[in-house]
């Protein structure tokens, strides 16, 4: 039986949704359990100091509260994801040494147990430290300065991350240049803001496993991280996601998951904690802010010779995933073009601000934020349309990269490129000219609109050497005919909407109708590692898993086994990291590419930015689920408004001035575009689960870029910085004599 | 996170000063809560014993109009304002700047009397209230009195009424006469979850024939620890032609007297200063506008 588009490619209604609408889905801080405990946790007050003394009498004191917790009672006191360079709790007495200094704000110092939520948030403030302050340094350029403090013992100059890429001969490629431009790019920090705050519970399960209840991306990892802090094995250590409210790489470092562990542990009973909006946005990750200076050259028709770049990245105070955020900001800073000599070096460097880490696009966005308005700038130069220019130089399935080799096969940004030009209706084309469409005439006079392009790539999946990895399970009920499909497969749906495209892939891959599959997930104790909901992987992935799993499981169905159960690891095709002294590496097998063009309105007075319409073109390879495709690109799409024209969060002295929704603004519904257009294009890619590649971080890559560059077509202007604020946007225009009177 | 112990729904105002005197300063009035809960739960004012409600006392919630004068209750919502028609034509500024407080949700409770007892440097609807020359009825130590609006503010947050034992109860002021006009704008987002970078509100008098302006006033906010009118530049108007020209001094005239200050993450100085000017071109004129159009008070 073939059911090729019958289960796939429909707008199925994606799992749990009636429940989320009507508020009877369940999520970590909804959870209550009998005689539970509640926790609340004491963050550093300062960004670098050595804790001397830590006095919890008051606080165990307190009326309810039955336990206070600090570095002497966390076993292994060390978490990271990548390198455990972070304490779980900061003061004296710890099994690791140098755990006694605060490197910023978001450490966290002491945990108070209580009976009650209210006790335990008036004994935190109870608990006496006394620090001894250390010289703070926010600035990474005065990091990598020798008389720096240095944060971390064995770090040299702060420099947690450095790449290198020296490919071509760059002085030949400057002597073939006609027209050189150049730019210093300025991206801020991003908080993550989920609807969900951080929350959990702990309490040893009837197997009497540590089990932590949390919303996270990646149940095995956050087991590993558990594990390893409480010198526990494993298999003690279960890690289960209710639903999820929002992740976008904030939920894949520790917050609530090793203390609540430990206190349930200690204690014997259940642990719950929620953390307020100034606690989120104080305790978890940001995104990279990144400085680049970038230099590109191209020949008089339009050709890029050369491109040099020097990416700064701020990664706060512990490693996070730096090195390879960095490193995904590294391959991209030239972008999806072919140049033939380049040069670029990537540092990602320790500071007292809080932490940086994932945040969708991975270090993508800031690298196409410089990318592309290099672009937009040596289209204006040359004096050649920017659609057409890009064209003349995009990486197709035969072109090397700055890193020495190809991209994988099936390489679409040309089609992505001209396809979306002419779908949304901003450009036109005749034979190989393009011509931008004049906007519509703003209503006013203070007011002018413009439109503008910007493109980009993103990798698929976990890379430079890791050899990424995804298990599923299916089982088949039933005899003469298949009734029931169960697929495990432990992939968070974060709130994409994964598990429906899961389901809707097992049912393909079984041949049965979506109705008969169940999803289980989310639980460390039935599923095997599925990796994390990161990198636009899950569906790509876990769809290769599902579909090895499938084919493993009516293979035995053929031989009559009841239920059929098959078990698949996927493997994904090998990648490097890059080579230290040229960068050469094949860093990703697979890839998503988008472009986008947007119709911006500005206020020339007052600095106003209003995004009127953005269509955003995706090749997708296939559509599992076309709804959940769009709902990814509009979620997308208004992040990056946020990022680009809103979201400024204001630290000095490595504090967070605005912890605050009401003050650190974020998109409502009245400031997001009024039309956003999906443009869904499906080039299969070869090694894609029905030819499916990754989405999700493609919307959010080339919006910042593509709104400069419709600010420039609206006022002549280049903004090399976001957030574009009001005030910058009115400070850079009055510089040009733009809205004097 | 528990804010109260005892929550009371008043239904006069005897009644409210009676729990605010059995309760010696452990309750406290709450309007629509859309100042008060925030604030206490986010940890800058302590929970509180006793809350009294005064949402649901009849005197507090309407919208009067008497011959040229506008008499409106504190407990009036930010959308009722905005949705009034005689308001609309009579005090236009006001109806502005409420119908862009928050969102509707933050509209549809929030009250004017909240907004000006919380004595922010820039509430909207206070900003309107000043340009319009409000009283406040409020009711001090037990005696009921009508005060000139600009004497409730005392410094940022800091309002002449202790909410723990007085009560403001209403508005008054004139409503606009042909050859009166008022506009209010602001600089924001549209979005409006917070307080404005900058608002400016303008009313104006103009003479017989619309020619010259006669009287001005102008509350641009926030430019100090609290509201204020920019009196240099209402006097400078009186008796100009309504010209460009005089706009332009009156624009030059504002942004040499108020000296805005840089907040931590709202706006810097500079950007505010320039605000000055562009607020000030707009609502300027805009008041100018309808003054020309207002027609008669009728007796309806
Ligand atoms: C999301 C959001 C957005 C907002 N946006 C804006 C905005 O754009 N512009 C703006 O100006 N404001 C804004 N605000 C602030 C607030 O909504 C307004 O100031 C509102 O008018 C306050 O009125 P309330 O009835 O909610 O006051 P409450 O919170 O009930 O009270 C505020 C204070 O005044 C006291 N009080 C209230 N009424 C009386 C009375 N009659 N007598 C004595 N004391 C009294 C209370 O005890 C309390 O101390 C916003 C608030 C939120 C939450």
């Amino acid at each position: 039986m073939t059911s090729q588009d019958v289960n796939i490619g429909r707008n199925i209604r994606r799992m749990g949704a009636v429940e989320k609408v009507t508020g009877e889905a369940l999520y970590p801080g909804d959870i209550d359990l009998k005689n539970q405990l509640w926790m609340k946790i004491r963050f550093s007050d300062r960004a670098h100091a050595r804790i001397t003394a830590i006095d919890t009498r008051q606080a165990e004191a307190h009326p309810g509260v039955v336990a206070v917790f600090t570095a002497a009672d966390v076993p292994v006191n060390e978490y990271g994801l990548l390198i455990p360079d972070q304490p779980v709790l900061c003061g004296p007495g710890s099994s690791k040494p140098g755990a006694d200094i605060v490197r910023c704000i978001s450490d966290q110092v002491a945990v108070v147990v209580a009976e009650t939520e209210q006790a335990a948030a008036a004994a935190v403030y109870l608990i006496d430290i006394t620090y001894e302050d250390l010289p703070v340094v926010t600035d990474v350029f005065a990091a990598m300065a020798d008389s720096a403090p240095q944060l971390h013992a064995e770090v040299e100059n702060n420099i947690q991350t450095h790449y290198r890429i020296r490919h071509g001969d760059i002085e030949q490629g400057w002597a073939q240049a006609d027209v050189i431009v150049e730019g210093e790019y300025i991206t801020g920090h991003q908080e993550h803001a989920y609807l969900q705050p951080e929350a959990g519970l702990s309490y040893l399960d009837d197997e009497g496993r540590v089990t932590v209840v949390v919303a996270g991306q990646w149940v095995h990892e956050d087991q590993e991280q558990v594990a390893h802090a409480l010198g526990l094995e494993h298999d003690q250590v279960r890690v289960i996601y209710p639903n999820i409210g929002g992740a976008f790489g904030g939920r894949e470092d520790m917050s609530v998951q090793i203390v609540l562990g430990l206190a349930a542990k200690k204690l014997q009973r259940p642990v719950k904690i929620i953390w307020s909006r100034e606690e989120s946005i104080i305790g978890h990750h940001k995104r990279h802010p990144i400085t680049i200076h970038a230099r590109w050259g191209a020949t008089r028709d339009g050709k890029l010779v050369a491109a040099e770049a020097e990416v700064f990245g701020d990664a706060g105070a512990y490693a996070y995933t730096t090195p390879k955020v960095m490193g995904n900001a590294h391959l991209m800073v030239c972008g999806p073009y072919e140049i033939p000599n380049a040069k670029v070096d990537t540092y990602g460097v320790y500071t007292n601000n809080v932490p940086s880490g994932a945040f969708r696009g991975f270090g993508g966005p800031q690298a196409a934020f410089a990318a592309e308005c290099q672009m937009n700038k040596l289209a204006e130069a040359l004096g050649m349309d920017p659609v057409e220019l890009r064209l003349r130089n995009v990486l197709r399935d035969d072109s090397v990269m700055v890193v020495g080799t190809p991209l994988p096969p099936g390489v679409t940004l040309d089609r992505v490129l001209a396809e979306g030009a002419v779908e949304s209706g901003f450009w036109q084309r005749s034979g190989d000219r393009w011509q931008r469409v004049p906007p519509n005439p703003a209503p006013d006079s203070t007011r002018r609109r413009g439109t503008g392009v910007a493109m980009g790539f993103k990798n698929i999946g976990f890379s430079f050497g890791y050899q990424e990895n995804s298990w599923a399970e299916i089982e088949l009920h039933g005899q003469a005919q298949i009734e029931r499909v169960v697929v495990r497969q432990a992939g968070a749906d974060v709130g994409q909407g994964a598990h429906t495209a899961f389901q809707q892939m097992a049912a393909e891959a079984v041949g049965v109708p979506v109705e008969k599959v169940e999803v289980v997930s989310h639980d460390t104790a039935f599923t095997g590692n599925s990796g994390s909901a990161s990198a636009s992987r899950m569906t790509f992935m876990a769809g290769n898993a599902i579909r090895g799993a499938a084919e493993a499981a009516l293979e035995k169905w053929t031989q009559e086994d009841r239920p059929a159960i098959g078990t698949y690891t996927y493997l994904a095709p090998k990648t490097s990291p890059f080579d230290p002294e040229t960068g050469q590496a094949t860093p990703n097998f697979a890839y998503g590419y988008v472009a986008q063009f947007v119709e911006v309105e500005v206020d020339v007075e007052t600095g106003q930015v209003e995004v009127l319409r953005v269509s955003s073109a995706h090749d997708v390879g296939k559509a599992i689920n076309p709804r959940l495709i769009e709902g990814q690109v509009e979620g997308g799409v208004v992040q990056a408004l946020g990022y680009a024209v809103m979201e400024n969060l204001v630290t000095r002295d490595g504090m967070i001035l605005n912890p605050y929704l009401s003050t650190y603004l974020i998109p409502t519904v009245w400031d997001i575009p009024h039309e956003v257009q999906s443009i869904i294009l499906e080039y299969a890619d070869p090694r894609g689960p029905w030819g499916a590649r990754g989405m999700a971080e493609m919307p959010y890559i080339p919006l910042a870029p593509a709104i400069a560059s419709a600010l420039h077509d609206a006022t002549g202007v280049w903004f090399d910085r976001v957030p574009l604020t009001p005030e910058t946007i009115v400070m850079k225009l009055r510089e040009h004599g733009i809205g004097v009177i | 996170m528990q804010l109260w112990n005892r929550y009371f729904l008043a239904s006069s105002v005897d009644e409210t000063l009676e729990l605010l005197l059995q309760y010696d300063g452990q309750a406290r009035i709450i309007a629509g809560g859309t100042d008060l809960l925030i604030e206490m739960r986010e940890g800058h004012r302590p929970p509180q014993p006793v809350l009294v409600d005064i949402t649901a006392i009849p005197a507090l919630t309407t919208i009067e109009q008497d011959n040229d004068q506008i008499i409106l209750g504190a407990c009036v919502t930010h959308a009722r304002i905005t949705h009034s028609t005689a308001l609309q034509k009579r005090a236009t500024c006001l109806v502005e700047s409420c119908g862009v407080v928050g969102g509707p949700q933050v509209r549809n409770v929030g009250t004017i009397g909240g907004n000006v007892a919380h004595a922010l440097p820039a509430g909207d609807g206070t900003t309107s209230l000043v340009a319009l020359d409000a009283e406040a009825e409020v009711v001090i130590d037990g005696e009921r009195h009508w005060r000139p609006i600009l004497e409730l503010f005392q410094g940022p947050g800091v309002s002449l009424l202790d909410s723990t034992r007085d009560l403001l109860v209403r508005f008054r002021f004139q409503a606009h006469q042909p050859h009166e006009g008022s506009a209010f704008d602001r600089i924001m987002r549209p979005q409006g979850v917070a307080l404005p970078i900058l608002g400016c509100a303008v009313w104006v008098r103009l003479n017989a024939d619309n020619s010259h302006y006669e009287a001005a006033r102008i509350c641009i906010a926030p430019v100090g620890p609290t509201p204020r009118r920019i009196t240099a530049v209402e006097n400078m108007l009186a008796g100009c032609p309504a010209t460009e020209d005089t706009l332009e001094a009156a624009v030059a005239l504002a942004q040499e007297v108020i000296k805005p200050r840089t907040s931590k993450y709202r706006a810097t100085a500079p950007y505010r200063s320039e605000m000055v000017a562009v607020l000030l071109r707009r609502a300027l004129p805009a008041a100018v506008e309808r003054a020309k159009t207002t027609m008669p008070v009728t007796s309806q």
